[in-house]
Formats: C-alpha cells, structure tokens, sequence
C-alpha cells in the first residue's frame, strides 16, 4: 500500500521514497511532475499561474508551487540537492482545462491554456523533456504519480475515464 | 489569518443588506416568487484549505454554475451554481414555459444570465453604498462538479497572499423549492474597503 501526499493548491512536493505515491486535483491548474527514475526523485507542484509578478521568491515554502516559473525552480534544485541528475529529469503534466467558457469571449478565461503554455517554455529553458501531457479540454482531472514506475495517472469523474501516461 | 472576527462579521452584514435591498427583489422579479436567502457564513480560508467547503453533495453533483469577476476599485469574483438537473427548472421559471429538447441549448445563456443579473445587483449596491468604480466580465458558464469550479475560480481570482474571504450564499424559492448557492470571494486586504 503505498503513502499518499496530496498536494494542495499552489503547493508542491519533493519525495525519494519509492513507497510514496503524489496525488491532487487540477482543473484550469496544472499538475506538472518532474522525475529523474534512476535517482528515484520526484516532485509534483499544483501551479495555479503562469509567472511571478514582482519576481520575489515566496517567504513561504507552502505556496512555492504557485507560479509555473518559481515551482520548477524550486523543484529542479530540490531534487538536484536529493540525488536528481539534470541531464535524467524528465517531466509528465495534467491539468491547464479552461473550465469557464463565454461563447464569444474566449479570451477571458484561459488561465489554464496559459499556465500550460508558460511551463512548457519553462520546461524548454531548462532543457527538461516533456515527456507526455494530458492537458486543455474543459474538465476536472484527478491527478497521482508513482515514482517507482514513473507513471502518472489521470481521472475525471465528469467524463468517467482513467487514463494513463 | 489577517481579518478579524468583527469585519467578516461586519462584511456579513454588509453583504446580506446588499442581498436583501437588490439581489432578493432581482431574483425574486425575475422567477415569480417569494425568495428567501442566508449567508451561511463568512470566512477567511487558505487556498490549501478549499477541502473544508466541498459538501458532500457538492462532491456527488454535478453543477450548471456561472462565474464573473469583478475589478476596479474592489475585486470580487462570484459563482452561482446549482445542480445540473435543477437548472432546467430553473430555466423553465425563467421563460415561463416547459423546456423542450430543442430548447436545451439556451440553458448556459439563461443561467448565465441570471449569473450576471444576481451579481450586478450585489456590485450595484457596493457602488451605490460606497461610490466605488466597478466592472464585471461577461459570464463564464461551466457544468462541472464543485471541486473543479472552485479551484478554477480561486486561480483565476489569482490572490497572491493565498488567503481568501469566502462568502456562502443560499437562495431559496419559496414556491419552486429551487434553491442556487452563490460563493463571493474577495481578497482580505480589500475588507476594509467594504466594512
């Protein structure tokens, strides 16, 4: 049986544990997952928005997650100082829906699509490899990471699937 | 935590004597009957706290729920939602005939549109009250469970502190037994701004 930790709005987490599974739940946020199988380091962060505006690092480790450009920062030192080779890290995604939607207006509310957008260059920069996604729609998405086979696992209870990347 | 018990209680007051001076008498227009209200609570939350709000129905429904937000001199975003299945109800009230199949499709701009009347009602009365300059956006409709719309509503309100002022709306028709629940969120530091 292995240990869950959920990871809450705008918070992320690093694990070594092999027994340690990530969990959380994203609609227009993105669960973005970067994992390096050899060193048998992950990190999840639940990132709520595309960048930092006053480019100051958060006071608090608890919303570290938050912003696309400080979660991967964050998480891509981490996980070096816990054994993670850079050339090895690799990265899964979920999430980045646009939940609301006006039929004319389809600008408005693409929080979502941005954030995807945002940590896909964030991801380029950092010469991370995305390795698959399940982003964009308009739905909810249950979102788990196994560290032991670097799966990650997709739900919707809306549109009853379970998929996996 | 940054507020203190006496402003959310007075932001309570405040907000239910909006409701009840301009969003009762809109709604209440607008369905043909008596409506009643309460504010469940107001409260201040962490953002990794959002668990705490999630009823259990609200886990087992899904929700035909619209979102605007509101900026200018106060920031607010409000949601209005109701069970998927009720909303045809709801919209049958509206345009005071049964819907058909082929009538489906207005139902997103019918809540929608109670969505924006209830919410400018509520903005109207901070304006009036206060003077405050405020905008809304056009509506945004979704049909999701509660989980989904609140964590897409609280990223979109982007409030860096991570702290937000939650307020819980219920209203009910007397008549109809419809009842649609609307959440008012707002930063704490604007507290002040209403009380």
């Amino acid at each position: 049986m292995k240990h869950v930790i959920e990871i809450k709005m705008g918070c992320l987490e690093i694990i070594t544990n092999e027994t340690e599974e990530l969990k959380t739940f994203v609609g227009s946020c993105v669960a973005i997952c970067l994992f390096d199988l050899v060193s048998h380091v992950a990190g999840m962060a639940h990132v709520m928005l595309p960048r930092k505006s006053d480019g100051k690092q958060s006071a608090i480790k608890n919303d570290i997650g938050k912003y696309a450009d400080e979660a991967l920062s964050y998480m891509i030192c981490d996980m070096i100082q816990k054994g993670a080779d850079p050339k090895r890290i690799q990265a899964k995604m979920a999430g980045g829906a646009t939940i609301f939607a006006h039929e004319s207006e389809t600008g408005l509310f693409n929080v979502g699509p941005r954030n995807v957008i945002s940590l896909k260059q964030i991801l380029k920069e950092n010469n991370i490899p995305l390795v698959s996604e399940d982003t964009g729609e308009n739905f909810g998405r249950w979102v788990r990471f196994d560290l032991n086979s670097g799966t990650m696992i997709i739900t919707s209870n809306l549109k009853k699937f379970e998929k996996i990347i | 935590m940054s507020t203190n018990c006496n402003d959310l209680q007075k932001l309570n007051s405040v907000l239910d004597s909006f409701i009840v001076h301009k969003t009762i008498p809109a709604l209440g227009t607008m369905l043909g009957e008596i409506i009643t209200h309460s504010i469940k609570k107001t409260q201040e939350m962490s953002i990794t706290n959002l668990d705490l709000i999630i009823s259990d129905l609200e886990e087992m429904n899904v929700m035909s729920a619209v979102y605007i937000k509101c900026d200018g001199d106060l920031h607010m975003g409000a949601l209005l939602y109701l069970p998927e299945n009720e909303s045809k109800t709801l919209v049958s009230k509206l345009l005071g005939k049964t819907i058909s199949n082929e009538l489906e499709e207005i139902t997103p701009s019918s809540i929608s549109e109670i969505g924006n009347i209830l919410t400018a009602s509520i903005i109207n009365a901070i304006s009036d009250d206060t003077g405050y300059k405020i905008c809304s956006s056009v509506p945004g409709y979704a049909v999701e469970f509660f989980r989904t719309l609140l964590e897409a509503v609280v990223s979109d309100f982007g409030n860096e502190s991570g702290e937000l002022i939650v307020s819980h709306v219920e209203f009910h028709g007397l008549k109809s037994g419809i009842v649609i629940r609307m959440l008012l969120i707002q930063n704490p530091s604007e507290v002040k701004l209403m009380v």
